[in-house]
């Protein structure tokens, strides 16, 4: 019964991680110039961190959950996110009442509870807009090493062919170890089968990915890698490409704008965690 | 400086670190530029080594022990940096889609040329996309490529920085032959138009004769001769000695003809044979799609597996929906041997994953030995379900083949699964490499290694995904004579495959698949005497049944012998003109 299931989902997770790796659903910063995506995440990374309020945690939160819809985020990381961030809710909630805290021990534990899902939406919203050249292009326009924003374009290239080996290798278990016996309490059975054979999984992984790089490595030497990285000529035209317009000027006045509204916000209204 | 050799080699020697002998000794070879050269041998005479020292990779990327000298368009390969010889030749790699860095076609064909800091590079990204013919995929991702569109973009990022000459490494090993001889027509287009000097690795005679000009025989690192391809054709007694047959239309003018120079084309042997004009020509149509002979005689045999209105579809990464198979009925009977053909992305390992259970159909059923996939669990359908993927190198779980071919009878806690598990090595003739990691065997072992663990698993239905590909001739052939010597073990085998003689030497019935559905259902000569059929799904017969064909034999022959004896046969009742140069 389970097997039609279990098999779609295989492939829709590595659809849908695929789709969020290569931004292929469009969206608002998908547009934009990929420094500037950097820097407005940047903007969100950071400010949470400088505030206990949690007004104006509240508003940041907002403000990222709209940028989230805007960048039209696939259902698998939403759905991963809004998984954590209810069980940790929940955690909060009964952490406080076992060890006989009151609201403001809620608070204090939701506060941080926050901080982390804006910082995590702000990631979503940023790197689903990110296709990896516009990422790997950006990084190097902002002085990152070259090896860096390589290894950012090769990772993006690897992805699908490790996600497809990897496939292929947990259906290898699937069919050939031993059948799966009774499934136990609460399933647990399936669940250390399944975590066995990811950690199986790994061993075969990583010696036929070993053997595909030797040609990668030969051919970046053809191809003038560490050429490039001697000489600046290659870079320039490399990013020649990248040009800021007035929206993207105006994504980053927005953002500012907003990030000051929160402020405001929460100064006229305070809510802290703490009693300090 | 234009006057010197595109290559010239020059007693060269060279050893890989650690290694007990030489893999190259004593090379000497020039190669004219403007030429189009194939280097043939078996596996292990160091044809690759040698390509590598042509451009730098040995001795700069290799460091061994390395004497004499290697030039390219008159530079010594040992005063320029790898990178500085990427501009004189350039290197297209066995395993091409690992050679592919970056994520779109055209960052991948940019990629060498933005490196070097070429001002015109843009003009030399769309050139070569144009002089390939891929300008339409430009903004693509390498990885949603075809294996052929994927070898082209390689072709192509390598061509951008217009090197003298370029080397491709077996474009046929990871290519069916339709693909590969799109590969050749590139290649040759570049070679006319661009002067390129292309040097092609290559183990089948066939496309050495269609394609090159001149060809190196490599045995035991060193070349044996350096000859005109027509030459080379006609000593095909060398050819044979290291592991690289003589294409079937050379034997077959041979042995019918033997004074007749080597033919290179199909049109050229047909010319040699068929031109006599005492030969009736049975003008009768092809048997066109009707069953032939064998499914007649299985028909009535219980069947393995069933499959009634199949449909089913994959969801693509910008959201839409692709159709791969579309109301397919097919019954799989006892004691068949189906061959599975059609063109790429005809639905060939989507079928074969349905019988496993792996996937459920979107639509209609597949039951195996009357158990419905849907209902029963993969892990359950293997005992009665084996797929052997089409890289063997994916079957590999463990560290020692002997562990992987033991894996499965463990698992289910057989009798006497040891006992089993070394006769089964046996029978591959492994035994002597049983505890060595699978992946560091070479192709054939490795092949035959994935027909051990399948073997070991008992099952009544085996699928094999393109059983023959990339192997070189002799590693080929005891594969094929391995799946023949399976008939008593296993009750129905499918194969997936592109290698048309495969289909000629071993199916009994072969089913055509076609715009997600069953094209044809017949038998081997059903197939090849039907013209229409064979363009239409874009497969190309074995010479040896076009030379058939060229000749009105109706149904073709299927193999060298069988023109022969039929040839005789018909010229013992004529006494033609040639008659009395055949030996009886």
């Amino acid at each position: 019964m389970g097997t039609r299931r279990e098999a779609l989902t295989v492939e829709w997770v590595k659809l849908e991680l695929l789709r969020t790796a290569y931004a292929t659903r469009g969206g608002m910063l998908a547009r934009r110039d990929p420094r500037f995506v950097i820097g407005w995440y940047l903007v969100f990374a950071v400010v949470p961190w400088l505030t206990h309020n949690i007004t104006v945690l509240l508003g940041l939160f907002a403000v990222c959950a709209a940028a989230v819809v805007l960048s039209r985020v696939g259902p698998l990381v939403l759905g991963l996110f809004l998984l954590g961030f209810v069980l940790e809710s929940l955690y909060v909630l009964f952490a406080a009442w076992f060890f006989d805290g009151d609201a403001a021990t809620a608070l204090a534990l939701a506060e941080l509870t926050l901080k982390l899902a804006t910082v995590s939406l702000a990631s979503m919203a940023a790197f689903v807009s990110l296709d990896p050249e516009r990422l790997s292009d950006a990084l190097l326009s902002l002085h990152a090493p070259a090896m860096l924003s390589f290894g950012v374009s090769y990772g993006f290239r690897m992805l699908p062919v490790l996600m497809e080996e990897f496939h292929t290798v947990v259906d290898g278990y699937r069919l050939r170890a031993a059948p799966p016996g009774p499934r136990g309490v609460l399933g647990w059975r399936v669940v250390l089968r399944t975590g066995t054979t990811v950690v199986n999984a790994f061993y075969p992984l990583i010696l036929n990915t070993a053997k595909r790089t030797r040609t990668t490595v030969e051919a970046l030497e053809t191809k003038g890698f560490t050429y490039a990285s001697e000489h600046p000529d290659g870079r320039r035209i490399r990013l020649a490409y990248l040009a800021a317009d007035r929206w993207d000027v105006l994504l980053i006045a927005a953002t500012l704008a907003l990030v000051a509204a929160c402020f405001g916000l929460g100064h006229h209204w305070p809510l802290y965690g703490t009693a300090g | 400086m234009s006057a010197a050799p595109a290559i010239e080699v020059d007693g060269l020697a060279f050893r890989y670190p650690g290694a007990a002998e030489d893999s190259l000794r004593g090379v000497d070879l020039t190669i004219e530029r403007g030429d189009f050269t194939a280097v043939v041998g078996g596996n292990g005479s160091g044809k690759t080594t040698l390509c590598k020292a042509f451009n730098g990779l040995v001795p700069h990327y290799w460091s061994g022990a390395f004497e004499g000298a290697v030039r390219v368009m008159g530079h010594d390969t040992r005063d320029l940096s790898v990178a500085a010889l990427s501009h004189l030749v350039g290197y297209v790699y066995q395993d091409f889609g690992n050679q592919l860095v970056r994520p779109t076609v055209r960052d991948e064909v940019a990629f060498a040329p933005v490196n070097f800091g070429l001002p015109d590079h843009a003009r030399r990204v769309d050139e070569a996309l144009e002089a390939l013919g891929i300008a339409h995929l430009a903004d693509r991702y390498t990885w949603q490529l075809s294996g052929g569109q994927q070898h082209l973009v390689a072709l192509a990022s390598v061509m951008a920085l217009r090197p003298g000459a370029v080397v491709v490494d077996e474009p046929v090993a990871e290519l069916d032959p339709a693909r590969a001889t799109g590969i050749y027509e590139a290649l040759s287009d570049l070679n006319a138009r661009w002067g390129t000097t292309v040097v092609v690795i290559e183990h089948h005679a066939e496309f050495v004769a269609r394609y090159a000009r001149s060809a190196v025989l490599m045995a035991d690192g060193a070349p044996v001769w350096h000859l005109p391809v027509r030459e080379a054709m006609e000593r095909s007694e060398d050819l044979d000695r290291h592991g690289v047959p003589a294409p079937q239309i050379v034997r077959a003018v041979r042995e019918l003809a033997p004074g007749a120079p080597a033919p290179l084309t199909v049109g050229e042997a047909a010319g040699l044979l068929g031109g006599r004009d005492d030969r009736t020509v049975p003008a009768t149509e092809p048997p066109a799609t009707e069953p032939g002979p064998a499914a007649a005689l299985t028909a009535a045999a219980p069947p393995v597996a069933e499959m009634t209105g199949v449909g089913h579809g994959y969801r693509e990464v910008d959201g839409s929906r692709t159709r791969v198979l579309d109301g397919v009925d097919l019954t799989l009977r006892e004691g068949e041997r189906v061959a599975l053909v059609g063109g790429n992305g005809a639905g060939k390992s989507t079928l074969l994953r349905l019988l496993t259970g792996l996937t459920a159909p979107g639509t209609g059923t597949v039951a195996v030995d009357g158990a419905d996939t849907r209902s029963v669990r993969p892990a359950e359908l293997a005992d009665r379900v084996c797929l052997l993927y089409q890289r063997p190198e994916r079957m590999f779980l463990k560290a020692s083949v002997r562990e992987d071919v033991a894996m499965f009878p463990l698992g289910r806690g057989r009798e006497g699964a040891d006992a089993e598990v070394a006769e089964v090595l046996e029978r591959v003739r492994l035994a002597a490499v049983a505890d060595r990691d699978g992946r560091l065997l070479s192709g054939g072992q490795q092949r035959r290694a994935t027909l051990a663990i399948g073997l070991a698993t008992r099952p009544s239905l085996l699928l094999l995904d393109e059983p023959t590909s990339s192997l070189d001739t002799a590693s080929r052939d005891a594969v094929v004579a391995m799946l023949d010597a399976l008939a008593g073990t296993i009750r129905c085998t499918v194969v997936a495959t592109h290698d048309m003689h495969l289909v000629a030497e071993w199916a009994q019935r072969v089913v055509v698949l076609d715009g997600g559905g069953i094209a044809a259902d017949t038998d081997p000569a059903g197939l090849f005497g039907d013209r229409a059929l064979m363009d239409a799904v874009g497969l190309v017969p074995p010479q040896i049944v076009r030379l058939g064909l060229e000749m009105g034999l109706r149904p073709p022959p299927l193999s060298v012998e069988e023109l022969v004896e039929r040839e005789r046969g018909a010229l013992a009742g004529k006494g033609g003109p040639w008659a009395r140069d055949v030996k009886r």
